[in-house]
């Protein structure tokens, strides 16, 4: 009990924390930083999509990594084993939240920087696959009916992983349309008048995808545990003898 | 930039700048709402 009211005192303090930091991003990210030389204030929409399509590569890792832990553990240790799946559909569902605002961010700078909303080039396609493979891994989990869902789900979910590296190695790999790598060795790098503001809103937006994770985690082991509780109801039910 | 200048709506580029930042925090509260929602249903321990 104690250990609980612990746990949502520190979630409290977190989005409160988190949301100062947005806040204070938006600012930096609004009315601080100077327009870009060529874009203007266009460029602004770099500050909300950047930190949504960095996130939205590193939350697929964490639904990679809780599935292997749930694969290794549903025979050794089953109570893991659901603490690991429920890590793994937390990810998965805000991974298809970032994945999902980094596409439609891209598309509404899209029109008016390139004159399109979309094209087929290598980053925009890997970035939809990977948001389409991890819309039917969560399809998969709500629409199946067999207790092998989660088992199918975290063999889906290592194949969508793979997308991830390929997404973010396109602007490497091919020519595309979308804007060369900001990051890395061969990173264009970021001028250090946008450099605040671009940190502030990196840190609010993984402080508050943290913060979801937490949340969807909590709400899946509530699930797991009336489900649980329901189970145990009925069998002490199926075992009474009738009067 | 000022407020008044964010929520000039004379270009495609303003009008779709203030899409990204309503749309980010609409689809983001949303699912926060979807999240009380669900926990709710589910009822107390």
């Amino acid at each position: 009990m104690a250990r609980s009211s612990t746990l949502r005192n520190v979630a409290w303090l977190w989005l409160a924390a988190t949301v100062v930091v947005l806040v204070y991003g938006f600012r930096q990210a609004i009315f601080i930083s100077p327009p870009e030389e060529t874009m203007g204030d266009l460029q602004r929409i770099f500050y909300y999509h950047l930190p949504h399509a960095v996130f939205g590569l590193v939350f697929p890792y964490v639904n990679f990594v809780a599935s292997i832990a749930f694969l290794y553990w549903r025979r050794r240790d089953p109570l893991k084993a659901l603490t690991a799946d429920a890590l793994a559909v937390a990810a998965a569902e805000i991974t298809i939240l970032y994945v999902g605002i980094t596409l439609g961010t891209g598309m509404l700078w899209g029109k008016p920087a390139w004159g399109i909303w979309w094209t087929w080039d290598a980053r925009l396609t890997s970035e939809l696959i990977l948001w389409l493979l991890y819309i039917s891994y969560v399809l998969l989990r709500r629409l199946s009916p067999t207790g092998q869902t989660p088992t199918l789900a975290a063999i889906l979910s290592i194949f969508a992983a793979i997308d991830v590296p390929i997404d973010f190695m396109s602007i490497e790999w091919w020519r595309t349309q979308h804007p060369a790598p900001v990051f890395g060795p061969n990173g264009g790098g970021i001028a250090p008048q946008f450099v605040t503001a671009v940190l502030w809103n990196l840190a609010g937006w993984a402080m508050w995808g943290i913060f979801l994770l937490g949340l969807r985690f909590a709400l899946e082991r509530r699930r797991q545990i009336a489900e649980q509780d329901a189970a145990l109801l009925a069998l002490e039910a199926s075992l009474e003898t009738p009067q | 930039m000022t407020w008044q200048t964010f929520f000039d709506f004379s270009t495609m580029a303003h009008r779709h700048l203030v899409f990204v930042y309503a749309g980010v925090l609409v689809v983001q509260l949303s699912y926060v709402g979807w999240l009380a929602r669900a926990w709710s249903r589910i009822g107390p321990r």
